[in-house]
């Protein structure tokens, strides 16, 4: 497909932050993701739900090409993402220079076990953005400031709990300045009382207009923080809108039964 | 550049019963290493100290020490102590007893990790001390060593070529005897190299499809 | 035993043992050039750069190393090319023990989780940093494990090149054996240096991993 100058245009001037434009992808003989259609505008807070294995997390992960789709677009900011044409190093210096602008945090955490807190959120900025040290240094402390993990900034990943793992990871995302915020199912790795601490960054960052897009479990969270709820399954949107509308008044009958699993199990 | 291979097809006859005896040591000195090991380890940890100590001291010390000076001991030692036996079975002990000591060390490992919870859950069913060893113990500590002992095997199979020094008739040295009459060391030494390459990879085949057998069975 | 004998034949011993000690450092740096390449070569997307080093590898790893030592040393005639002993045995060595190293080096690699990877691109890191900065530091705790392992193999094979006549400390040894008809005494000084230099190493290894995974322990 060729590159439509006019769309990055009318991109940038809309406030249209990601453009996902009907996105395939197959693993091998399943087709995980069977045409994707996904419009987040800038500062709206989107949550995806949906049963393991309905391709919520690939699409996620399609978004800052951590997977590769098989055909449709990708577009960050006016930016096309997914780029078929392109090979080898240009694409490579691509994308690279695309993931500064997206935040990605996975349910994993992937902390750099090897690196204090403090150096695991300053290392992008001083090695990718070419940030002078004391400048990133007093940066990123603010960072953790906020994410309330200040008094961590010489504790390496190890001595950490879950939560304070997360809190990390998120802040060194934030590093970056990303235009948007992609959260892997943040929370489902955490013992229950962890979660509150990664919900409440969560929220604060949603407080503050940032872009922010959530695969997660959670039906209460995204009831409570979200703009605009996506149902997937079995690879399509079976259903979206707004919290009020989805999680009281479903529209579909998988929805309705999802819904209701969910709820008996919590 | 100046090759010939004709001497090598002449003398295949030769090459043959190198490898016969390559594989005949090997097998003796594999079962030497294994059984000597298991008795070895035994005997390091569950036996009187005035056995298990010096025989820690020579798992130690012929691990830390290279086959080749091993062997120039048992050669000369033997001599010294007025023993003459042939070179053929110096070889099978020397190759042997190198093993034993790393395979002990593997037992020794794999014993001690069986050991904890598997002793409590026995005697607390009334099964004695040396039936819990014999039973329980022993069994799983052999198989969960079986893929490290067999990598030894492997290597050992490899370092039959070393006995040659000692003047053990295994294939290097019928290769040797053969080179000295027809000056092409290049050539029957590429030769051999190929032998020990079919040979290590039919070894590690056998192993493998082994190793899968007894997982098949468990 | 003869105590007086050990005495005297110490110095003598100890020299050689530093020969033995310069041969495998020497080997080991060349060693580690080989893997590099091997690495490199390896993970090419190319498959006519990868299988190359494949075969070496497996050849390598397959045949033993005292058969390539012979090769190097006295198959040289056939390509009319004819090395001193010290260099072939120093080539054999490195060239063998590298084709393990890259083994080693590709295992630690592949052993650091694949969320690091993918955190550090989602970043917006290149392959090349993300190797770098994140994969290399957390591969080289692994690596200095099993590099050091290998170390000690390359002393105990360096035992060989004594066939070749290059006057390390197995040379040396036999030599005196000879001489003296007291192979217990020889033996003795001669794995004392041996194991002080391998349990030497040992230490070494085991002191730079924990300095290096000291972010793993409270």
């Amino acid at each position: 497909m060729m590159e439509d100058q006019p769309r990055s245009d009318t991109n940038k001037n809309s406030g249209l932050m990601l453009d996902i434009i009907n996105v395939k992808k197959s693993f091998g003989e399943l087709e995980v993701l069977k045409g994707i259609d996904l419009q987040v505008q800038r500062g709206q807070i989107v949550s995806i739900i949906g049963s393991s294995g309905s391709g919520k997390s690939t699409l996620l992960r399609s978004i800052n090409h951590l997977e590769t789709i098989d055909s449709g677009e990708i577009w960050l900011d006016g930016m096309r993402v997914n780029q078929p044409d392109m090979k080898g190093l240009a694409f490579e210096r691509h994308i690279n220079s695309v993931r500064q602008n997206m935040g990605m945090v996975f349910q994993q955490f992937n902390l750099f076990p090897h690196l204090t807190t403090l150096d695991n959120v300053r290392l992008a900025p001083i090695k990718i953005k070419g940030m002078a040290k004391p400048e990133a240094t007093e940066y990123c402390m603010e960072l953790l400031e906020k994410v309330g993990l200040a008094d961590k900034a010489d504790t390496f990943p190890a001595h950490l709990s879950g939560g304070q793992k997360q809190r990390v990871a998120i802040a060194r995302a934030l590093a970056m300045q990303p235009k948007v915020m992609l959260f892997d199912e943040a929370t489902s790795a955490l013992d229950p009382e962890l979660v509150e601490e990664v919900n409440q960054v969560m929220k604060q960052l949603a407080h503050e207009h940032m872009t922010m897009l959530i695969v997660t479990h959670e039906m209460n969270f995204a009831n409570e923080v979200s703009d605009h709820v996506l149902f997937m399954d079995q690879g399509v949107v079976c259903e979206q809108g707004p919290p009020s509308q989805l999680f009281t008044n479903p529209k579909e009958e998988r929805t309705k039964s999802f819904l209701k699993k969910h709820l008996e199990q919590q | 550049m100046n090759f010939d291979f004709t001497p090598v097809w002449e003398n295949i006859p030769t090459l043959i019963s190198g490898t016969g005896y390559t594989l005949f040591i090997a097998l003796f000195a594999a079962i030497l290493s294994l059984v000597g090991g298991l008795v070895v380890a035994l005997t390091t940890l569950y036996g009187k100290k005035i056995f298990s100590s010096p025989l820690r001291l020579f798992i130690w010390l012929f691990m830390g020490t290279p086959l080749l000076l091993q062997l120039y001991l048992l050669y000369f030692g033997l001599g010294q102590v007025g023993i003459l036996i042939p070179a053929l079975l110096t070889g099978i002990l020397g190759l042997g007893i190198h093993y034993m000591a790393y395979n002990a060390d593997i037992f020794r490992a794999t014993l001690q990790s069986i050991d904890n919870g598997q002793t409590e859950a026995a005697r607390s069913l009334g099964f004695g001390r040396m039936q819990t060893l014999w039973f329980f113990i022993v069994p799983q500590a052999i198989y969960r060593a079986l893929p490290q002992l067999g990598n030894n095997m492997i290597i050992m199979l490899k370092d039959t070529s070393v006995l040659s020094v000692i003047g053990v008739s295994e294939l290097v040295l019928n290769a040797q005897f053969e080179i000295s009459n027809t000056f092409r060391p290049f050539e029957f030494y590429i030769a051999i190299a190929v032998i020990y390459y079919i040979l290590n990879l039919m070894l590690e085949t056998s192993l493998n499809l082994f190793e899968k057998k007894l997982e098949g069975k468990r | 035993m003869d105590f007086t004998l050990m005495w005297e034949i110490t110095p003598l011993l100890l020299k050689a043992a530093w020969v033995t000690v310069t041969i495998s450092v020497m080997a080991f740096i060349l060693g580690l050039f080989v893997a590099t390449v091997l690495v490199i070569m390896r993970s090419s997307s190319f498959r006519i750069i990868r299988w190359p080093a494949r075969i070496y590898i497996s050849v390598m790893r397959g045949t033993p190393f005292f058969v390539q030592l012979l090769i190097f040393y006295y198959g040289g005639s056939a390509f009319g090319i004819n090395l001193d002993a010290y260099m072939a045995g120093l080539l054999a060595m490195g060239l063998n023990i590298g084709a393990y190293m890259s083994e080693a080096i590709r295992g630690s690699l592949v052993a650091v989780d694949s969320g690091q990877n993918e955190a550090s691109r989602s970043l917006g890191f290149s392959r090349t940093q993300t190797m770098i900065s994140v994969i290399l530091p957390q591969a080289a705790g692994l690596m200095i494990r099993s590099l050091g392992v290998l170390s000690v193999i390359l002393i105990k094979g360096s035992s060989l090149v004594s066939i070749i006549s290059v006057v390390e400390l197995t040379y040396q040894a036999q030599r005196i054996i000879s001489s003296t008809y007291k192979p217990f005494e020889v033996f003795a000084v001669s794995a004392v240096l041996y194991l002080i230099l391998i349990y030497g190493v040992i230490s070494f290894v085991d002191w730079l991993y924990n300095r290096y995974t000291r972010y793993l322990f409270h």
